[in-house]
């Protein structure tokens, strides 16, 4: 049982389950608890071979037992999400912990990662259960539907969840080599139904200064 | 509708329950664009829903509007319009940000804090290095480490929590030297030694207006404002005009012998 305590400190109940968490993310617990180090984030030795390959490599551990474990980084501010079935894709580094049932793994996504700086690849969370995510400041969640579509900055994009299909629009004219340019020069598309999390912050990313 | 977002869960915005020209949080602002533009910082626009389109401020199209509420050409690169329908979501670094209403007012802002700004307000470089005007009547959005408080001239504030001022009160340094005068006060000013406050400069505002303060001394990064063109009688104008009636010589060569502050704060 995932909930708040603050918007920058998670607290989890457990009675004898587990959750997969960042490694050192915890941050006090009281009860039984018992912490083990995931190698390649828990995903058998194809999933960290993989990790290892595409670069979304994050430390993991699982932590089990009884009573209440408190976990936060960095003090940023944290999300929860609630998944049915559906599948949240969610860069690593922004992902703080999950119920042990849902299966996580790695998957393209193409030009987006690459204008983000964060590779080509993204963490992917699916099944039925909660998974906190973090942001620099509280994320915005937007829905999107068949009649809205919605744009996004790669600095600014953080998670997405359900049906959604992203494209990757780039606004490079020749002004931009002029120093001229929009400012706004990549920007991800996203169209289908589903829900996008950005936070009100950019990374640095390689087209922040086009 | 779509099955994601349930009740108690997070707040799911969508382009209905997103507010017009408000904020969505304390750190979001939501911009509704219907056919018209709006003046923005390069990289502040985190999400849109709709079409809106972002050029800067060269582009060819836009050069009536930029002729009319654009007069800080100089740091033209840093601002882009968004122009289109639609609702546009700013942010800035997850600071506290604000929206201003002016009629038919002026206000004076640190550069580095201005997000946004209707083209219906004039933006001009203050004479103050630094700092930009906005002229006229609308809405701008702007960011602060922390919430913006309101005070009224009189009153001397610290360097780094000023955000602003409105409505022409003077603003100008005040330095509480009382104790660093002599020998002995001027080591310690040079040094610290013997204790420095940290206060002794302010800002001194007086005269009628408002002066726009964050609740915080972390100053927002600077952003360039570009020089001012040279010529006699400017601030902060490079190069001194032929005839020496240029900006004041605080940069001039110092000549062998000379012991500079230290000379001047001794009364040599």
């Amino acid at each position: 049982m995932f909930r708040l305590q603050g918007s920058k400190v998670l607290a989890v109940d457990m009675t004898g389950d587990a959750v997969k968490a960042k490694n050192g993310s915890m941050v006090a617990y009281d009860g039984q608890m018992a912490f083990k180090k995931l190698t390649g984030g828990g995903e058998g030795l194809r999933g960290m071979v993989t990790r290892r390959l595409t670069g979304e490599q994050m430390t993991v551990m699982e932590v089990r037992g009884q009573g209440t474990c408190w976990f936060a980084d960095r003090a940023s501010e944290i999300n929860l999400v609630s998944l049915r079935g559906d599948r949240l894709c969610v860069e690593s580094s922004n992902l703080l912990a999950t119920d042990a049932g849902l299966r996580t793994g790695t998957t393209f996504t193409g030009l987006r990662g690459a204008s983000q700086g964060n590779g080509l690849f993204t963490t992917t969370v699916e099944g039925h259960g909660q998974a906190a995510i973090m942001s620099d400041g509280p994320a915005v969640v937007l829905r999107v539907s068949p009649q809205y579509p919605l744009v996004v900055d790669p600095g600014a994009y953080i998670a997405h969840q359900g049906d959604v299909r992203q494209s990757f629009q780039s606004g490079v004219t020749f002004r931009t080599f002029f120093g001229e340019g929009g400012g706004e020069a990549f920007q991800i598309r996203f169209e289908g139904d589903g829900l996008v999390y950005v936070q009100p912050s950019e990374r640095n990313t390689i087209a922040g200064d086009l | 509708m779509s099955a994601y977002g349930t009740p108690g869960g997070p707040v799911v915005h969508d382009p209905m329950t997103l507010p017009a020209d408000d904020n969505v949080n304390a750190y979001t602002f939501c911009v509704e664009l219907k056919a018209g533009q709006w003046f923005l910082q390069k990289g502040k626009m985190i999400a849109y829903y709709g079409a809106i389109e972002f050029n800067g401020i060269g582009h060819g199209r836009l050069d009536r509007l930029v002729r009319t509420s654009f007069h800080s050409p100089l740091h033209a690169s840093d601002w882009v319009v968004a122009e289109g329908s639609g609702k546009m979501l700013l942010a800035d670094r997850a600071f506290d940000v604000n929206s201003y209403d002016l009629d038919d007012g002026n206000l004076t802002i640190r550069a580095g804090n201005l997000l946004a700004f209707q083209p219906s307000l004039a933006l001009k470089q203050s004479i103050v290095p630094g700092f930009l005007t906005l002229i006229g009547t609308g809405k701008f959005v702007a960011a602060s480490n922390g919430p913006v408080v309101f005070m009224e001239p009189p009153l001397r504030v610290d360097p780094q929590a000023l955000v602003g001022w409105a409505d022409c009160p003077s603003p100008c340094h005040h330095y509480d030297h009382g104790y660093l005068t002599g020998v002995m006060g001027g080591l310690r000013a040079m040094t610290g030694l013997g204790g420095a406050s940290g206060e002794e400069h302010q800002f001194e505002f007086v005269g009628a207006g408002t002066v726009l303060l964050q609740s915080s001394e972390a100053l927002m990064a600077e952003q360039p404002t570009g020089a001012v063109p040279s010529a006699p009688g400017v601030p902060g104008g490079g190069g001194a005009a032929p005839g020496g009636h240029g900006p004041q010589a605080s940069g001039a060569p110092r000549l062998p012998g000379q012991l500079g502050d230290l000379q001047r704060r001794f009364g040599l």
